[in-house]
């Protein structure tokens, strides 16, 4: 397996080659174009730096591995196949970070063995009454708690709808229509999309599930007693009714009292956005509940729908600029907030309605030493610096970054310039840069 | 030579009768003549014998007057020199020979002096700071111009080299004696003057807390430190263990590790530097001298930009360092770290565009 050290180097690599556009004529496909850390293959790998013993894989990510125990261990997601990671997607910064990573690893914090609690509470109620947002300052870790949550949802054989970037909702970059019907706007493939990824992710949970009421749509047709994985999958299928079908598979999980629901939404500050970047026909913009989607996700956020059974979890992201976290939702969720108020701002009253409900989950913004700690050794064994994995080092980032999480792997461990010490070095030779061989004797 | 200065030379004056100038003299035998040679003048009462026997009686009451002063002396002056007018000056001036000429005498019979070469040269130093002239102005009460300075410098120079030959010597009653004469002469502010230049010991404060300043560019910081205190680690309780049923996993080791909170304008250093180059900076002075996590730190820190304040707050850091711990200033001071870094911002010369850079040259 390679280590993290030969995906940083191969990305420069793929990212030439692949604008090469005579040979490569997949150089702006969209896989090409979010192409960093991008491995490259290991029978290419051929340079002694590259020849590393693999780490010895660490335990696997389990319901009953998060205790206040194993806080400050290091376990890592498996790939089963109906991996939410691999379905569902994460957020961006997340997916660079296990591109290099040579595991899906995740350190178990005091904030997740909190959130497991709230969550096994929840199982037993309605989720009006745990509707949850994750906060917290910038990289303090608040999408990977939710992802641990996820998991650990998942493995409890939960039904979890996880929507890792919600601003893809409002930022117009899906195709929208207006509906006569519901007089709001569908946005048909993220429908249709959200319902593959559900059924492949849930498939077994859905398939013991059975619709209550028959539904007819303009070609398709459900009877009563189909499962709702044959109903996911002919909304999939269809883009022309997949919006109607997610919004009664919503519906049919609402009624349904058996199974715990989980709604897990990143970038959840998205949808209270007071205009989406959406246009009407005059050019006036839409605003997030005036679309399906973020309309149904709004309700169930703020309890106006539940489920029987279930909870549902946001985490906020405080680094987009074009989403800032609302007024509305730092009140609601008691954020401190950072510009004084004007008395001519505008407020919106329904979002206020929407965000009533939502209560708050802070996450710590530092690491305690143990789990900086287990992070750190996590990467260097990864090789992800060639500096010696000593005290020093681990000190000396962990001051750096002050705990904070993102700080700390990212601008701490990854961003660093220090190496290991040159070994074998000729005290006679007089130079320094000579003596310690970054420039050769002999040329 | 004036009549006041002879009289001031004396010490008693001879004609007591002759000193006062309340009126002039006439001698008695021309009391009666006193009329006829002056020209009358308005006003001017003619002397008859009533007049004449006033003036008579007055006369001799002056004398009983004086007499009687006569009969009880008058004080002395508090000092031979009062008649110079500069008592006290020359008071001094007469000690300090006293004392240079009974200290030369001493110091010759205990062979120590004429002093050869190379024992003048392994004197202890003892550099002094003399008072002002306006400081003596106020303890002599006269006005010390520059030359008399100089004559009490020279005095007091010569004893002091009398003082640094007794205490080279080991000689403590002679030193003693020499110093409680020179440390009247010493100006208050010797200490601050002698240690001028000189790197001031940082002391810590009640509660241990150092406080340093550093510098850099434009930049200047104000770091206090003070050392982490170790709240006794929480054991946690394994119930497994406890009740001795087998670990189901790996339990995480413990890390007994104590951390450095740094704050910058009261921000955690995250916020206050995005750039990981700006906290490395930082931090650079605690990973050298091997006290990373041992202090925690707050600065104030203001002008200039992200450079000037990550290296000023590194200077201050790099100080406070010193303060707590002193072995570490070898480490520090070859690191250039205990350094205020003199590099500025060059100006800008006539002709050029900007302080090297040339404008375009043109052939013709």
């Amino acid at each position: 397996m390679a280590s993290a050290l030969s995906r940083v180097s191969a990305s420069s690599s793929n990212v030439t080659k692949s604008f090469k556009i005579g040979n490569n004529k997949k150089a702006f496909t969209r896989k090409n174009r979010v192409g960093a850390f991008r491995s490259l293959p290991a029978a290419q790998l051929n340079l002694p730096i590259f020849q590393s013993t693999p780490p010895l894989p660490a335990p696997s990510f389990k319901p009953e591995v998060v205790t206040e125990n194993t806080i400050g261990t290091v376990f890592a997601f498996d790939e089963t196949k109906n991996d939410p990671i691999k379905h569902f997607g994460t957020p961006k910064s997340m997916l660079l970070e296990y591109r290099l990573l040579s595991q899906r690893y995740s350190v178990i914090r005091d904030i997740t063995v909190i959130t497991t609690e709230e969550l096994e509470e929840a199982a037993l109620e309605p989720s009006h009454q745990s509707n949850y947002v994750l906060t917290g300052p910038t990289g303090c870790g608040k999408s990977f708690v939710l992802l641990q949550a996820v998991q650990y949802c998942l493995a409890k054989e939960w039904v979890v709808i996880y929507i890792p970037r919600a601003k893809t909702l409002v930022n117009s970059t899906t195709m929208h229509t207006y509906d006569l019907r519901t007089r709001t706007y569908f946005q048909p493939k993220f429908a249709q999309q959200l319902l593959q990824r559900t059924l492949d992710v849930n498939s077994k949970v859905l398939e013991t599930m059975t619709m209550r009421e028959g539904v007819n749509f303009d070609r398709r047709s459900f009877p009563a007693g189909t499962t709702l994985a044959a109903l996911a999958a002919g909304g999939a299928k269809e883009q022309a009714i997949s919006s109607v079908a997610f919004e009664t598979l919503i519906g049919e999980l609402c009624a349904q009292s058996k199974i715990p629901i989980l709604l897990a939404i990143d970038d959840f500050q998205a949808l209270y956005t007071p205009k989406s970047s959406y246009r009407d026909p005059h050019f006036s913009a839409i605003r997030p509940y005036h679309l399906a989607l973020p309309r149904i996700l709004l309700e169930l956020a703020s309890g106006k729908r539940f489920f029987q059974r279930g909870a549902v979890l946001g985490a906020l992201t405080t680094t987009d600029p074009k989403f800032p976290v609302t007024q509305e939702l730092k009140e609601v969720l008691e954020l401190p907030i950072g510009k004084p108020r004007s008395a001519y701002g505008r407020r919106s009253r329904v979002l206020e309605e929407y965000a009533e409900g939502c209560m708050n989950l802070p996450v710590p913004e530092q690491f305690s030493v143990k789990e900086a700690a287990a992070v750190f050794e996590m990467w260097m064994k990864d090789q992800a610096l060639t500096a010696p994995a000593n005290d020093e080092v681990f000190l000396s980032k962990y001051t750096e970054s002050g705990g904070n999480p993102k700080a700390f792997v990212w601008q701490g461990i990854l961003g660093t310039l220090e190496g290991a010490s040159p070994e074998d070095v000729d005290e006679s030779v007089p130079w320094p840069q000579l003596r310690e061989g970054r420039v050769p004797l002999a040329l | 030579m004036l009549r006041s200065q002879v009289f001031a030379v004396l010490r008693r004056p001879l004609f007591y009768r002759f000193v006062s100038t309340t009126r002039s003299f006439i001698p008695p035998s021309q009391l009666n003549h006193v009329g006829e040679s002056r020209p009358r003048r308005s006003g001017v009462q003619e002397l008859d014998a009533a007049l004449m026997q006033e003036i008579a009686d007055e006369v001799e009451a002056e004398e009983e007057d004086l007499d009687e002063i006569d009969e009880k002396p008058k004080p002395h002056p508090e000092s031979p020199s009062f008649y110079t007018g500069r008592a006290s000056y020359y008071d001094n001036l007469i000690e300090l020979q006293n004392a240079i000429s009974s200290t030369r005498g001493t110091l010759k019979r205990l062979h120590l002096l004429p002093l050869p070469e190379f024992a003048r040269k392994s004197l202890i130093p003892m550099p002094t700071v003399w008072k002002t002239p306006r400081e003596m102005t106020v303890d002599f009460e006269t006005t010390i111009t520059i030359s008399r300075y100089r004559k009490v410098i020279a005095l007091l120079n010569e004893l002091n080299e009398y003082l640094r030959i007794a205490t080279t010597a080991g000689y403590e009653e002679i030193a003693d004696k020499i110093s409680g004469i020179v440390t009247i002469f010493e100006s208050g502010k010797k200490d601050a003057i002698l240690t001028r230049g000189i790197r001031k010991p940082i002391e810590l404060d009640r509660c241990g807390r150092s406080y340093t300043s550093g510098r850099r560019k434009t930049s200047t910081a104000r770091v206090w430190m003070i050392p982490v205190k170790e709240s006794p680690q929480e054991e946690d309780v394994d119930v497994e263990e406890v009740f001795g049923l087998p670990q189901s996993q790996s339990k995480a080791p413990a890390v007994n590790v104590s951390v450095s909170t740094i704050l910058i304008n009261n921000f955690p250093i995250v916020e206050y530097f995005p750039q990981p180059v700006d906290r490395e900076r930082l931090v650079r002075p605690l990973k050298i001298a091997g006290v990373l996590g041992k202090y925690n730190i707050f600065t104030l820190v203001r002008g200039g930009g992200t450079t000037g304040q990550s290296g000023a707050i590194a200077h201050g850091i790099a100080k406070g360092i010193f303060a707590h711990e002193p072995e570490t200033g070898t480490v520090l001071r070859k690191a250039k770290l205990l350094r205020r870094d003199p590099r500025m911002v060059e100006r800008k010369k006539t002709g050029l565009a900007k302080a090297r850079k040339a404008y375009t040259w043109v052939k013709r």
